[in-house]
C-alpha cells in the first residue's frame, strides 16, 4: 500500500462517516419534537431544567442515564416516587435520608424552584426513549416478576414486592430502602384487605402518609402482594 | 532539546502532573463516599457532586495541558523552526491554569453550569476559548512560517482545530434536555473518539518514529490509515450514546454497528507499534519510554476497545447504561488511551528538556507497574460492582439502594486499589520532576 492509497482511506473514511452522521443529525432534529413532546415543554419545564443545573443535581444523579452514578436515575422519578416524594426529598433530605447509608445535601432549594423541578421531571418522564431505564419499565418488570415466580420458586406476591419498586422504600429482613417502615411483621398489624386498601390510597387512611398511591398495580398483583405481606407475622 | 522554545513544554508537563495528582486525590474522596457513610453536615457543604465536578474537570485540564505541551515540544522538531511566540505560549498557559483554578474554587461555592464535565460557567468558557485561539494561532503561525508540512503536523493541527470547534457546542443553554444531551456528546464523544484520537495518534507516531528510527514514510502511511479508521468508526459511532435519550430508533443500528468497529483502529495501532519495534534501527535508548508506549497501546485496546465494544452493544447497554460498568469503561479507557499517552510523551520529552541522554529508570518502572496494575484491578472491581448493579437494580428491579448495598464491598476494594494507584502516581510524578542521568546511579 502506498502513502497515497493510505491518504484516500483516510479521506473516504472520514467523509463518509461525517455524511452519515450529519444527515442523521438533521433527521433527528426533525423527529425530536414529536419524540420529546415539545408541545409540553412549557416555560416552567425550562425553568425546572435551569434549577436542575443550578444545583448541579446531575453530578450525583443520572438523567437519561448520563451524569453521576452516586444516586438514582431521575428519568422516570415521577413514576417511581411521585411528585410528593420529590418535594419531600429535595426539601428535607436530612429527614428523608436520616436512616440511609448515603446522604443527599440540603441545598435550600426554594419552593417555587421545587415546583419547576417537578414540572421538568414530569416532562422528561414522558419522553419516548425506548422504555429506559429497565428498573422503571412496566413491561420488563412484569416479565421479571414472571421469571422469578417460574425460576426461583418465589411466591407471586413476593415477586411483585421485589420487582415493582416496593423495596425502594421498604425493607424486608434488612434488605431494602429506608424511607418507609420495615415490613418484617406487617401482618401482625394489618390484614390483607387493609393492606390492599392502604396501598391503593394511603392518604385515605393516614392523611400525612408519604407513600404515593399505587395506581399501576393490577388487581391481581395487588391481591398477591397483599396476601404475601399479610402472612408476615 | 534542539530548539530553545521547546522549553515551554516543561511547564505544561509539570503543571499537568500536579493537576493529575490532585485529580486522583479527589477520586479517592469519591470512592470513600461510596464505601463509607459521610455525615449530613459534610455532605451539605462539600457534596459528592462538587467533588465529582472537580475530579472530571481536573482530568480534562491536565490532559489538555499535556497535549498542548506535547504540541509545543513536537512542532519545532517537525517544522525545524522555533515556536512563533513563546510569550503567547506563556500567556496561554497562565490564562488556562488561572481559569482552571478559578473554576475549581467556583465549584466549591456552587458556581457551575451544572452539566456533567461541562460545569465551567459561561464567563470562564470565554477565557478557555481565547486560550484555545491563542494556542491555535501560535501553532498555526509556526507551521505556516516554516512551510515544512508533514502528516504528523497536519494530524496534530487538524485534531486541535476539531477539538476547539467542538467545544463550542457545549456552551449554549439548550431548553430541551434531549437536544442538550445530543450536543453534549458532540463535545464529549467527538473529543475522546475523534479529536483526541487524532492528537494522540500524531504524538504517538512522533514518539515511535523518534525512538525506533523507523522511516517517516512508513510511520506516516500507517498514521493516515489509523486516523481514517478512527474517524470512520468514531464519528458515526457517536450514535451509541443516542440509544435511550429520546432520539429516533435507527441510532440503535448506526451506533451499534459503527461502535462494534471501533476496536479496529486500536488493534491496528498495536500491531503497527509492534511492527515498528521489530524493524527498529539500533538500540532503544530509554526503554522506559517504550514500556509506557506499549502499555498505552495495550490498555487503550482493553479499556477503550474491548470494554467499549461490550458496553455499546444495545442489548447489553440497555441494562448497563449509566451504571458502574460505564465507570469501569471510563477509567480504563481514559487511563489507557490518554493518561498513558501523555505520560509516554512526558517520559520521552522530559530527559531531553533537561539535557539528560539516558536516565535512571528504576523509580519510573515501579511507578508504571504500580499504576497500571492498580488501574487494571480497579477496572475489574468497578466492573463487578457494575454487573451486580445491572442485575439487582435493572434486571430484578429491586431498587437502587438495595443494589448499592451489595456493591459496597466492591467500591471498598476500589477505594483500596485507588490508594495503591495514588502511590504509583506519586512515585511517577516525583520521578519525572527529578530525573537523573543513569550513569551516576550505576557508578
Amino acid at each position: 500500500m502506498s502513502k497515497k492509497t493510505a491518504f484516500w482511506i483516510f479521506l473516504l473514511g472520514t467523509v463518509s462517516s461525517a455524511i452519515v452522521f450529519l444527515g442523521l443529525t438533521w433527521d433527528t432534529q426533525r423527529q425530536v419534537a414529536a419524540l420529546s413532546h415539545v408541545d409540553k415543554l412549557s416555560a416552567q419545564v425550562v425553568e425546572g431544567k435551569r434549577v436542575f443545573e443550578k444545583y448541579n443535581c446531575n453530578d450525583c444523579h443520572t438523567i437519561l442515564g448520563f451524569g453521576g452514578y452516586y444516586a438514582p436515575d431521575l428519568t422516570k422519578v415521577v413514576q417511581r416516587i411521585g411528585e410528593d416524594g420529590i418535594r419531600y426529598r429535595v426539601k428535607s433530605p436530612e429527614k428523608a435520608f436520616a436512616n440511609s447509608t448515603r446522604k443527599m445535601p440540603n441545598l435550600k432549594v426554594m419552593d417555587t424552584e421545587i415546583e419547576s423541578l417537578v414540572a421538568f421531571f414530569t416532562w422528561i418522564g414522558n419522553v419516548d426513549n425506548g422504555d429506559w431505564p429497565p428498573q422503571d419499565s412496566k413491561k420488563r418488570l412484569s416479565r421479571g416478576e414472571e421469571r422469578m415466580v417460574a425460576g426461583a420458586g418465589v411466591s407471586p406476591g413476593a415477586a411483585v414486592f421485589q420487582t415493582r419498586g416496593c423495596m425502594n422504600c421498604h425493607s424486608l429482613n434488612g434488605t431494602g430502602g429506608t424511607f418507609g417502615p420495615v415490613l418484617d411483621t406487617i401482618g401482625r398489624k394489618l390484614n390483607r384487605e387493609q393492606i390492599e386498601h392502604y396501598v391503593r390510597n394511603p392518604k385515605s387512611v393516614n392523611p400525612k402518609a408519604m407513600m404515593p398511591a399505587q395506581k399501576e398495580l393490577s388487581d391481581k398483583e395487588l391481591e398477591s402482594v397483599a396476601t404475601f405481606l399479610a402472612d408476615l407475622k | 532539546m534542539e530548539y530553545r522554545s521547546q522549553k515551554i513544554a516543561y511547564w505544561y508537563f509539570a503543571i499537568a502532573l500536579l493537576l493529575f495528582t490532585l485529580q486522583v486525590v479527589l477520586g479517592l474522596w469519591l470512592a470513600f463516599n461510596y464505601t463509607f457513610t459521610v455525615p449530613q453536615g459534610i455532605v451539605d457543604v462539600f457534596s459528592f457532586a462538587t467533588a465529582r465536578a472537580m475530579h472530571t474537570n481536573l482530568l480534562v485540564l491536565w490532559m489538555l495541558l499535556g497535549f498542548m505541551g506535547g504540541t509545543y515540544f513536537i512542532v519545532p522538531e517537525e517544522t525545524k523552526s522555533e515556536i512563533y511566540s513563546t510569550k503567547l505560549a506563556w500567556f496561554q498557559l497562565v490564562a488556562l491554569v488561572t481559569t482552571g483554578v478559578a473554576a475549581l474554587i467556583g465549584f466549591a461555592f456552587g458556581w457551575t453550569q451544572g452539566r456533567p464535565l461541562l460545569e465551567i460557567p459561561t464567563t470562564l468558557d470565554i477565557v478557555v476559548v481565547i486560550g484555545a485561539l491563542v494556542f491555535l494561532f501560535n501553532v498555526g503561525m509556526t507551521m505556516y512560517l516554516a512551510k515544512r508540512w508533514t502528516v504528523i503536523q497536519g494530524t496534530l493541527l487538524g485534531g486541535l482545530l476539531f477539538l476547539a470547534l467542538l467545544y463550542l457546542f457545549g456552551i449554549p443553554f439548550y431548553q430541551n434536555e434531549v437536544i442538550d444531551w445530543y450536543y453534549w456528546w458532540w463535545v464529549i464523544h467527538l473529543w475522546v473518539e475523534g479529536a483526541w484520537e487524532l492528537v494522540t495518534a500524531a504524538i504517538f507516531a512522533f514518539v515511535l518514529m523518534k525512538i525506533t528510527g523507523v522511516d517517516r514514510q512508513v510511520v506516516e502511511k500507517w498514521l493516515y490509515v489509523e486516523i481514517g479508521l478512527f474517524l470512520f468508526t468514531g464519528i458515526a459511532g457517536t450514535g451509541h450514546h443516542y440509544y435511550w435519550i429520546g432520539a429516533p430508533k435507527y441510532w440503535l443500528w448506526v451506533g451499534g454497528v459503527f461502535s462494534a468497529l471501533e476496536p479496529l483502529p486500536i488493534v491496528l495501532m498495536l500491531i503497527d507499534t509492534m511492527n515498528h519495534v521489530k524493524h527498529r534501527k539500533g538500540k532503544i535508548q530509554n526503554p522506559l519510554v517504550w514500556t509506557y508506549a506499549v502499555g498505552c497501546a495495550v490498555l487503550h485496546l482493553i479499556g477503550a476497545g474491548v470494554w467499549g465494544f461490550m458496553h455499546t452493544l444495545p442489548q447489553i447497554n440497555y441494562y448497563t447504561h449509566g451504571s458502574q460498568v460505564t465507570v469501569s469503561h471510563g477509567h480504563l479507557a481514559f487511563f489507557g488511551a490518554y493518561a498513558l499517552l501523555n505520560l509516554t510523551m512526558f517520559y520521552f520529552a522530559m530527559p531531553r528538556l533537561k539535557g539528560i541522554e539516558e536516565f535512571d529508570d528504576k523509580k519510573g518502572k515501579i511507578g508504571f507497574w504500580t499504576m497500571t496494575t492498580a488501574m487494571m484491578l480497579m477496572g475489574l472491581s468497578f466492573g463487578i460492582a457494575g454487573v451486580v448493579q445491572s442485575y439487582i437494580e435493572r434486571m430484578l428491579g429491586m431498587g437502587y439502594m438495595v443494589a448499592q448495598s451489595y456493591m459496597r464491598l466492591w467500591m471498598g476494594v476500589t477505594f483500596f486499589l485507588g490508594i495503591c494507584f495514588f502511590i504509583g502516581v506519586l512515585i511517577m510524578v516525583t520521578d519525572l520532576l527529578t530525573l537523573r542521568p543513569a550513569r551516576k546511579t550505576a557508578g
